[in-house]
């Protein structure tokens, strides 16, 4: 295709763009949406599972192992513990540790009421850190089945949720994301119709003289492809926008920090550029191949 | 070159358009096509420019047969056609020589080609003061001429006119068939379908009637405008 001719073509789009404004506003907003929703559940998606790593490198399981155990037993447990494929580091915690732990960050007059303690109460332990927070109730459970394992004490309620957020949000946003394709799709189609419908007479010449397909395809595609790649780069403003706003809501609120920690939340430069590429191919993907079928489904017509 | 060889044509909803019609249109030919309406004079237009395809027979259009041609190759036919339509078919938005042009660019002619000839076709058609109106400002001749205008820059082989004078004052539409037989003259085979029979009559040469898809004469007559000629020449 010669140079001019494409140039025609492009300059065709934009005027069918222009002419057919209010339908391609609505394409515009829908596919913008759209993108948005697609980016937040990919946002979420990340950031939960990078939070859940967070807390699982943190989080601790506590073995609380049978008073009296002989100290072979204990070294034994050790090993067992060890070999158990969900746990990545084991602890050994003696009971005079913990008792030195708890009273640390008392005051003078709290820890003068252990003088009168003739034992030590607190129980020997192991600390151990899981890899994979999912399986934890499992592992949990087998710990427990181990000898000489008087209680284990895991965080499995907080770890429940946090996957239930991910199952849940992964689950909500595909079927949102899936529901606001097939509108897409359907907006784009009545777009182009009506866009069809406008240069009718345009194409009942073209095809007269002889106009070949791509040629009375390509102003409808350009239209496509304008509004996926515009969507996009507003979706791409938006999500940049709040996500900042948002980082920073993380960042310099103290509950939040003590409780996902300062690497939790991915910041957005580092994703930045998947993001945006993420945006312009599924704008482009939906918008311009969505136009084109509905061109030839309404061309034939 | 137009020839029909035995073909039928039955819509699908049942109705029979044309049956085992055969005609051969040679090259530099004109050849008028008149009928009732309902006839098949259409369906004879829309075979020759493979809006249909033939239910039986071939249909064989500038050396391409189009029974066996392939969706993709009719762009390639119909460029060896040119087209005039009753209710003319210009773009409201376009001005005269955009009009033209944009037979031209569609088919993706060079920009220079398309400089040198769009002028020169307007001035065949005797449009060159008003190429830069708006088919709105012309009168019906006049659009009928730019569409005529239209059919001729791709330097067809055949040029279908489809009651090109149904929307012409009668006086125009002499002017109209004028050009058209001009066009003919200079080697391009001309097929016009008319319902104007005093047009017929004047210009004569070969007429073909069709009548509830079938051909019901196809001869060859004197025109009046011939016999003024020999009257005027005998004097």
């Amino acid at each position: 295709m010669r140079l001019n001719s494409f140039k025609y073509l492009v300059k065709q789009g934009f005027s069918g763009l222009w002419f057919n404004r209010v339908n391609s506003f609505a394409s515009l907003c829908v596919m913008t949406i759209s993108l948005l929703m697609v980016g937040i559940s990919v946002l979420v998606s990340f950031n939960v599972t990078k939070m859940i790593g967070a807390i699982e490198s943190r989080n601790e399981v506590i073995v609380v192992i049978k008073d009296g155990t002989p100290e072979n037993n204990i070294t034994l447990l050790g090993s067992q513990l060890s070999s158990n494929p969900n746990v990545f580091e084991v602890n050994y915690y003696s009971r005079d540790e913990a008792l030195a732990g708890m009273q640390e960050g008392m005051t003078e007059d709290e820890k003068s009421l252990f003088q009168f303690m003739s034992e030590n109460p607190l129980p020997d332990c192991y600390r151990i850190r899981v890899s994979d927070i999912d399986k934890l109730s499992d592992t949990v459970n087998q710990i427990q089945q181990l000898e000489f394992v008087e209680q284990v004490q895991s965080p499995n309620d907080f770890a429940n949720i946090l996957t239930s957020i991910r199952n849940v949000s992964a689950i909500l946003f595909s079927a949102v994301t899936l529901s606001l394709i097939i509108v897409c799709f359907v907006i784009i189609s009545n777009s182009t119709r009506a866009s069809v419908y406008a240069r009718r007479r345009e194409i009942s010449i073209m095809r007269y003289v002889g106009a070949s397909k791509s040629f009375v395809e390509i102003p409808f595609f350009v239209e496509g492809l304008v509004i996926g790649v515009v969507s996009a780069a507003i979706a791409f403003g938006l999500t940049w926008f709040a996500y900042s706003e948002i980082f920073s809501m993380f960042t310099t609120d103290m509950n939040m920090l003590s409780i996902f920690g300062l690497t939790a939340i991915i910041p957005f430069e580092s994703i930045a550029v998947r993001i945006a590429i993420a945006y312009v191919l599924v704008g482009i993907i939906l918008s311009a191949v969505g136009t084109v079928i509905s061109t030839r489904k309404h061309l034939k017509a | 070159m137009v020839e029909f060889r035995n073909v039928s044509y039955t819509y699908p909803n049942g109705q029979h358009a044309l049956s085992h019609v055969n005609l051969k249109i040679e090259d530099n030919e004109f050849a008028f096509v008149v009928g009732a309406n309902g006839a098949g004079k259409s369906t004879l237009i829309k075979l020759i420019l493979r809006e249909l395809n033939a239910t039986e027979g071939e249909v064989i259009v500038n050396g391409f047969n189009l029974s066996k041609m392939k969706q993709r190759k009719i762009p390639k036919l119909r460029r060896t056609i040119g087209v005039v339509f009753q209710d003319f078919r210009l773009i409201p938005n376009m001005t005269v020589y955009d009009n033209v042009a944009f037979a031209l660019r569609v088919i993706d002619a060079p920009t220079k080609y398309i400089r040198s000839r769009v002028p020169y076709v307007i001035s065949l058609v005797g449009l060159t003061a008003k190429a830069k109106s708006y088919p709105n400002d012309l009168s019906g001749g006049e659009q009928q001429r730019v569409a005529l205008a239209r059919a001729l820059v791709n330097d067809p082989q055949l040029i279908i006119a489809d009651e090109p004078t149904g929307n012409v004052d009668p006086a125009r539409s002499f002017e109209i068939v004028d050009l058209l037989k001009a066009i003919n003259e200079c080697g391009t085979t001309v097929m016009m379908v008319t319902h104007q029979h005093e047009l017929v009559r004047y210009f004569g040469g070969r007429i073909i009637n069709i009548n509830t898809g079938a051909i019901v004469f196809d001869e060859i007559i004197a025109g009046s405008a011939a016999l003024d000629d020999e009257t005027e020449g005998g004097e």
